[in-house]
């Protein structure tokens, strides 16, 4: 024990404070996200150690989730996908003059569901991880194929949801079968002229900041950067009117929402928005006193956002303890672990136990640090809103590139490759694909090619998916449930669309 | 039957071709999925589009073409153009520093949509001071590699 508070020193806090604080600024700013601001602070970390760069981007992903709601509240603009459900409640409130109050409603209910988050992270990550230790290949590609399922299910539409996860698992077999994983080293996929450049196949965090940071700037482009909102006026009435007693009688809302979250976080691929809409929904059939509800009521406020910020610890859970990302930004934190030479999966916490206590310790403290930061300096904090976009996104094209030029020590194509996945991004997304399966499966492609292609050499039969063990039983059952699941609800959706057109 | 079915699902993989055994799998399902992706989904949508109930991607929305145009080949010019500096002055960091001042300014001004003398000097000021800024602490403090 005593070997980890060596690890924590003034430095170590002071990066997770810096975090949240900027965390904060890009949630705050609509259009960027949590996922924004850790790969645009990627490169920060290449310099600092293991321990001090989790430090700084647990940070940012806590208060990167946490800030969406200012304008949520204060603008009727969700500043990140899951503080959608904080509109409902919060705008109504603010034009009500009750903006402080509501956003100090929403910072409480943001720690709750970030410690509680982090407290089911700590206890279940390591069962997981324990647990998963024993699986097989077959078990590991499995795992990766209900994983993409799931995601594809959670999509708008799952025939696009699993093209688009198709579509990421084939982006990262260009390259060779590597000769490490027990490939042939042959190049694949691609022209002969590219291979001095795509030998290893397209780097993960060009990649992501490609698609993450350069697409999200096309796409801003496009709409023709809207002047910002510096016209806008930002409404927070008087400044008492916040009372703990707010909360009273709201503990079922806040634990069941907080819980809510953290089980979407743990569902690999989910965003945010899933999990906040769920539980709102779910105070609303649930409270008795729910009429209010939409016309600015703490209550809806307590549910969204205690539910957005337990995503963080929940995300967690699949990436340190299957080496799955819950979400794209712990999909980036995949790519900050890789940089410091670090593996994960089930292997993670019984070797780094250090880290993961760092990294517990990083989690509590950025909620912690948020919820002072956002209690007392909210007011400061939202006119960051009104920072011009003709400032802020020049300054993320730069950092986008000191990201993509590093990773490797210096290699221009990766640069170029941040282009190429940003209007591959760009896309994408106009076309109706979808983001998150299609990273999910650039992530996971590469192993999931290994674990297959490993099961059938050593087994010679396809069958050995079905018949391994029982646990290979249940996943598929897992699998056959996420797909019924979505066929389920899309027919529903049908059936009311019809309902309704008549 | 029984033998039948598992000689169906028995499978050999040659060593020698086996970085393009995965592959095929996977082009297949692409292939598969995108054929029911085209029943399902396109041809209903290009029916609608047909009957003016929607509009194409990208073609048939109002688009600022000048700003996303733009932005793509401000941000192409500026990756080509750090490389060629940055080769100049190998090892310092200078084609970074040097092609993103311009690259700020420029991009800053393109996104105005009313331009102050006010506003642009607030530009100019950040298009000096961030690119110095982040070449100080990142090259030379933290000794990362730049262009």
């Amino acid at each position: 024990m005593l070997d980890i508070l060596s690890l924590l020193d003034i430095s170590f806090f002071l990066l997770a404070a810096l975090g949240a604080l900027v965390g904060i600024i890009f949630g705050a700013i609509p259009g960027m996200t949590a996922t924004m601001a850790v790969a645009v602070c990627l490169p920060l970390t290449y310099a600092l150690g293991l321990n001090h760069g989790l430090a700084l981007l647990l940070g940012l992903y806590v208060g990167g989730i946490s800030g969406g709601m200012v304008p949520a509240v204060l603008l009727n603009i969700p500043g990140t996908p899951s503080s959608i459900t904080t509109t409902f409640d919060g705008y109504p409130m603010a034009q009500k003059g009750e903006g402080e109050r509501a956003l100090k409603v929403c910072v409480v209910a943001s720690l709750v569901g970030g410690l509680l988050s982090a407290a089911v992270l700590f206890l279940f990550a390591p069962l997981l991880a324990e647990f998963s230790i024993k699986f097989s290949y077959v078990e590991k590609f499995l795992i990766i194929l209900l994983a993409l399922t799931v995601i594809a299910s959670m999509s708008r539409n799952m025939l696009v949801g699993i093209f688009s996860g198709v579509l990421g698992i084939w982006l990262s077999l260009i390259g060779t079968y590597s000769i490490s994983d027990g490939g042939n080293g042959h190049t694949r996929l691609m022209f002969d002229f590219l291979e001095p450049y795509l030998f290893d196949g397209f780097s993960l965090l060009p990649v992501l900041i490609g698609i993450f940071g350069i697409a999200t700037i096309l796409l801003e482009a496009e709409e023709g950067i809207k002047g910002g909102l510096g016209g806008k006026h930002v409404e927070f009435g008087k400044g008492s009117g916040f009372s703990f007693g707010l909360f009273k009688g709201r503990l079922t809302n806040l634990v069941r929402s907080s819980f809510i979250g953290t089980f979407v976080g743990m569902l690999p691929g989910v965003g945010g928005s899933a999990a906040s809409v769920l539980a709102y929904t779910q105070e609303k059939n649930l409270a008795r006193d729910s009429s209010e509800m939409g016309k600015g009521a703490p209550q809806g406020l307590i549910a969204s956002e205690s539910a957005n910020n337990a995503l963080t610890g929940g995300a967690l859970i699949p990436l340190l303890s299957l080496g799955i990302p819950g979400d794209s930004t712990t999909a980036v934190l995949i790519g900050a672990f890789t940089l410091q030479g670090i593996q994960v999966g089930p292997l993670f916490i019984p070797e780094n136990a250090d880290t993961w206590y760092v990294m517990m310790t990083a989690l509590v403290f950025a909620n912690v640090v948020m919820f002072f930061l956002m209690f007392y300096a909210i007011k400061h904090i939202a006119k960051v809103v009104l920072v011009p976009k003709y400032i802020l996104y020049p300054i993320i094209v730069m950092m986008c590139v000191v990201g993509a030029y590093a990773i490797n020590y210096g290699i221009m194509f990766d640069v170029w490759t941040l282009l190429i996945f940003g209007v591959l991004g760009y896309l994408i997304q106009k076309v109706g694909l979808e983001v998150a399966p299609l990273i999910i499966g650039f992530i996971l492609g590469g192993q999931a090619e290994v674990y297959f292609v490993k099961s059938l050499e050593s087994f010679g039969t396809y069958s050995i998916f079905f018949t391994k063990s029982p646990i290979a039983v249940v996943l598929w059952l897992l699998i056959a449930a996420s797909v019924a699941f979505s066929v389920i609800i899309s027919l529903k959706g049908r059936a009311k669309r019809q309902a309704e057109a008549f | 039957m029984e033998s039948g079915l598992s000689s169906l699902l028995s499978v050999s993989i040659d060593f020698e071709t086996s970085h393009l055994f995965f592959p095929h799998i996977i082009h297949w399902l692409l292939g598969g999925l995108f054929a029911l992706i085209l029943v399902f989904n396109v041809v209903p949508f290009l029916v609608a589009v047909r009957r003016g109930e929607k509009t194409l991607p990208i073609l048939g929305e109002s688009m600022d073409k000048f700003r996303f145009f733009g932005t793509l080949a401000l941000i192409a010019a500026y990756f080509y153009l750090m490389s060629v500096v940055g080769n100049l002055f190998p090892y310092t960091g200078y084609g970074f520093l040097f092609v993103s001042m311009p690259f700020l300014l420029l991009m800053s001004l393109m996104y105005m949509h009313t331009r102050t003398t006010r506003k642009v000097i607030t530009a100019a000021i950040n298009a000096l001071v961030a690119p110095t800024l982040a070449w100080f602490i990142l090259a030379k403090l933290f000794q990362i590699t730049l262009p």
